[in-house]
């Protein structure tokens, strides 16, 4: 029998086994806030089901679970049966966009994709105030919120690579547009091309990523490819800094949140609390960290779509900074810091900043 | 469901606690069990005057209402079977007191059990039972189905530990059950009525539990054994010793194999392992535990015994026992997770019967489960899409408690009849105890709107 959608096709073994043990109640950042089961990975597994049984069509009112879903994978990682829900839940939204079926915020984006090089539609681009497409061994390259949202947090990156006198080069760069297939669409290929032209006309021998999305979408995504087929390596620039000394140190008390970009889909744990712990000894750990760190509720989509929902889950994981008393949260994320910030409430007296943007502040400090 | 019961049903908790979306509908359709049935609307009530509400409306319009926490059933108790409201208490999450002076907690039904676990550590205390859903599941659902869990020969089960309730009855009233006191015999015992009556008598809307001192220290060791009758034998000596280990857990040959087949852990496939834990105060008091135990492992022919010595090799050793839920799960598409308790000294015969069985209508039937308590998970894997199949696993279920009666056992130690156990009901008790729990249910529940078609309880 010819299935109906593409998610059947290429899932159907994962989605039967599916226990329904409800066990991603637990770490679902969305269930948590909301503690609705349809929204949880169990019952978008049991809505899938019924579709596949016939019993349901793809249409618009599964948009609020399908598409409510920051693509996290803590279920992934809990799940007793090795049911990979994101991955899932990313082509049945690319079956339910080719029936007509989206959420207008993700079809906002895709359109806005078409038209401009950027998610924010911003027509200029920011001046930081370097170099761009100059021959160097090394690209460093902002994303669409270091550049837009976070663009204090890229200026101190930028700082640190200098002081630790890198040969760097910016480029014209456009959104790297792998959050497209994320929300239903294709990717880019007008701006993938773009970018990959641009890195290689530098001559550069590595990428160093500020978005720890991005260094995911160069490394996966085949429209990247000729960046690795001329030798470029991609390296988030968490991996790139954990083997320099700094010389500078906080007494203050400094907790790590981990994305879910640079740990559970890249599996980098360990390195940015290498530079943590030599610039900040009274590093402490929040109740889930590493492989079980809650996410901030950005991803997938769902900051744009579900933007109350998706702050409430920043306000969840604030809480966990609270529980351990830090003064400091340091993540590696300009996607998490935002959302983080936005999320902050004003008793709250913790400061939230990007690891490399912490560590230039101390290295201002010191002079 | 009339668009106008509907509509009140949203006006009692508001449009942000009430739903018909499709979505909500499949979602409450299932549990953890292979059931499902969809409502025609879920609630989450946040207050004790809508439930109250709910069910007013409920027994005066007469449709079903099911109270629901996480439903991790395995028997299909929080299915809705005859459609209606879906109560979901999952947002009434509060813990209410905690109160070390009198050794009790008072907690709203939706609390996880495991956020009950971590508020109780900073007070060197826990709500023993111990569910293996422990990380989801609602401590309401808990009592509702009296869980138990690992924990449970040394420290019982949840019905051991709740001292008062507050349930919303069919009708309406609020019914107070029990008393803070440790001790109390005044009246009928109406607690231990609603422990483990799966939602089918009231609501409960407030629990209040004993906790106990929970001991730092533990020792862990494994053993293996050639016969099932060996192991069996060490289990019983062990639980009459006057050694009384927290655990004792007991994976069988097919389980082994199993993991074996889908990891690299190398297990040796022999007819029984044995997991045991001791714990206590001191490193002195779980040691002279463990030596007893790992003596009468030696003296039942263990073929291994490996004692741990740090955290780590304690994790190590459990890993057969606690990777087997996830082996079974990702190799089948089906997974009948059973329930069955026999008799301490029974339980290498129903281990040999399981394994006759799964021989017999050529099932793989792994087993594991708590030998300290005689409470065995024969896990029945299959392929739901093959019927062929599906009909040698019935008629397996059938004789599996049909076996399990005759050893002097029980349909279920603590997952709950369900639906899952009606066909079996008749096997153990017998016409006068089926009257007296339908007369109790008639008494509570005479409009049969609380969680129906449940337990056997209509004839």
């Amino acid at each position: 029998m010819k299935e109906k959608y593409d998610f059947e096709t290429q899932f159907r073994d994962q989605v039967l086994r599916c226990s329904s043990c409800g066990f991603c109640r637990a770490v679902c950042p969305v269930f948590g806030i909301t503690k609705r089961p349809a929204l949880n990975a169990r019952g978008k597994m049991l809505i899938l089901k019924e579709v596949m049984d016939g019993n349901v069509d793809l249409n618009d009112e599964l948009v609020e679970t399908l598409f409510q879903c920051t693509t996290c994978a803590s279920c992934s990682e809990q799940c007793p049966s090795g049911v990979n829900p994101p991955e899932i839940i990313k082509q049945a939204r690319k079956d339910m966009v080719r029936i007509g079926s989206c959420h207008p915020a993700f079809e906002g984006m895709n359109q806005i994709l078409k038209n401009h090089t950027n998610i924010y539609a911003e027509d200029e681009p920011e001046d930081f105030g370097r170099a761009r497409h100059k021959n160097a061994p090394y690209v460093f390259f902002i994303g669409c919120v270091g550049a837009y949202r976070e663009d204090e947090a890229t200026m101190a990156t930028l700082d640190v690579l200098d002081r630790l006198e890198v040969d760097y080069t910016l480029i014209d760069e456009v959104c790297c547009s792998g959050a497209l297939e994320d929300v239903g669409f294709e990717i880019n290929q007008r701006l993938t091309e773009k970018n990959v032209e641009r890195i290689l006309d530098t001559g550069a021998k590595a990428v160093i990523t500020g978005c720890p999305y991005c260094s995911r979408t160069f490394n996966n995504k085949p429209q990247y490819q000729g960046l690795k087929d001329a030798g470029v390596e991609i390296i988030h620039i968490s991996q790139f800094l954990k083997d320099f000394d700094f010389g500078v140190r906080t007494d203050k008390v400094v907790t790590y949140h981990d994305p879910c970009d640079l740990g559970r889909h890249c599996g980098i744990y360990e390195e940015p609390r290498q530079t943590i712990r030599k610039i900040a000894p009274n590093f402490v750990e929040m109740r889930h960290n590493r492989a079980n760190a809650l996410c901030c509720g950005a991803g997938g989509g769902v900051r744009g779509a579900y933007a109350k929902n998706s702050i409430d889950m920043a306000r969840r994981r604030l809480e966990e900074v609270e529980e351990v008393g830090a003064e400091i949260v340091l993540t590696e994320c300009n996607s998490c810091v935002h959302n983080l910030k936005n999320a902050k409430l004003r008793a709250q007296k913790f400061k939230i900043f990007t690891i490399t943007q912490f560590l230039n502040h101390l290295l201002e400090e010191a002079g | 469901m009339d668009k106008k019961v509907k509509q009140c049903l949203e006006e009692i908790v508001g449009a942000e606690n009430f739903t018909d979306s499709l979505i909500d509908l499949i979602a409450y359709a299932k549990d953890a069990s292979e059931h499902r049935h969809r409502p025609d609307a879920a609630m989450w009530p946040v207050t004790v005057e809508q439930i109250v509400a709910t069910l007013k409306l409920a027994n005066q319009a007469k449709f079903p209402v099911t109270p629901r926490g996480a439903g991790t059933s395995l028997a299909g108790l929080a299915v809705p079977d005859r459609g209606g409201v879906i109560l979901d208490l999952s947002r009434m999450d509060k813990i209410l007191a905690i109160n070390i002076e009198d050794r009790l907690v008072v907690v709203q039904p939706g609390v996880v059990y495991a956020d009950l676990d971590r508020a109780l550590a900073s007070y060197g205390f826990f709500f023993p039972p111990d569910p293996a859903s422990g990380s989801v599941c609602t401590l309401g659902g808990n009592v509702a189905t009296n869980a138990g869990g690992i924990k449970g020969a040394k420290y019982g089960t949840t019905k051991d530990y709740v001292l008062a309730l507050e349930v919303v009855l069919p009708d309406g009233r609020i019914l107070h059950t029990g008393s803070k006191c440790m001790k109390s015999v005044s009246g009928y015992d109406l607690t231990r009525l609603f422990v483990g009556s799966e939602g089918t008598l009231g609501v409960i809307t407030e629990i209040t539990l004993k906790v106990n001192p929970k001991p730092p220290m533990t020792s862990t060791a494994m053993a293996t054994f050639e016969t099932l009758e060996d192991a069996g034998r060490a289990i019983s000596e062990i639980m009459y010793s006057g050694i009384i280990p927290s655990a004792l857990e007991v994976v069988d040959q097919q389980t082994l194999i199993a993991i074996n087949q889908n990891t690299d852990l190398g297990l040796p496939e022999v007819e029984a392992l044995l997991v045991a834990e001791t714990d206590g105060y001191t490193r002195e008091e779980t040691e002279f535990q463990m030596e007893k135990i790992i003596e009468i492992f030696k003296k039942n022919n263990a073929t291994t015994t490996r004692q741990a010595d740090s955290k780590e090799e304690a994790e190590a050793l459990w890993t057969a026992r606690k990777s087997a839920y996830g082996v079974l799960a990702r190799i089948n598409n089906n997974l009948i997770v059973e329930d069955l308790a026999v008799p301490m000294s029974k339980v290498p015969d129903m281990l040999r019967s399981i394994s006759e069985l799964a021989k017999k209508h050529n099932l793989r039937i792994p087993t594991v489960g708590h030998a300290g308590d005689g409470n065995l998970h024969p896990v029945i894997c299959f392929d739901g899409t093959n019927p062929d199949e599906v009909k040698r696993v019935e008629e397996a279920s059938a004789q599996l408690f049909e076996k399990v009666i005759e050893l002097g056992g029980t349909l279920t130690g603590e997952h709950g009849i369900g639906l899952a156990k009606i066909p079996f009901m008749g096997l153990e008790h017998d016409q006068v105890s089926m009257d007296v729990m339908r007369s109790v249910k008639q008494l509570f529940d005479p409009n049969n709107i609380l969680n129906p078609g449940k337990m056997g309880l209509e004839e």
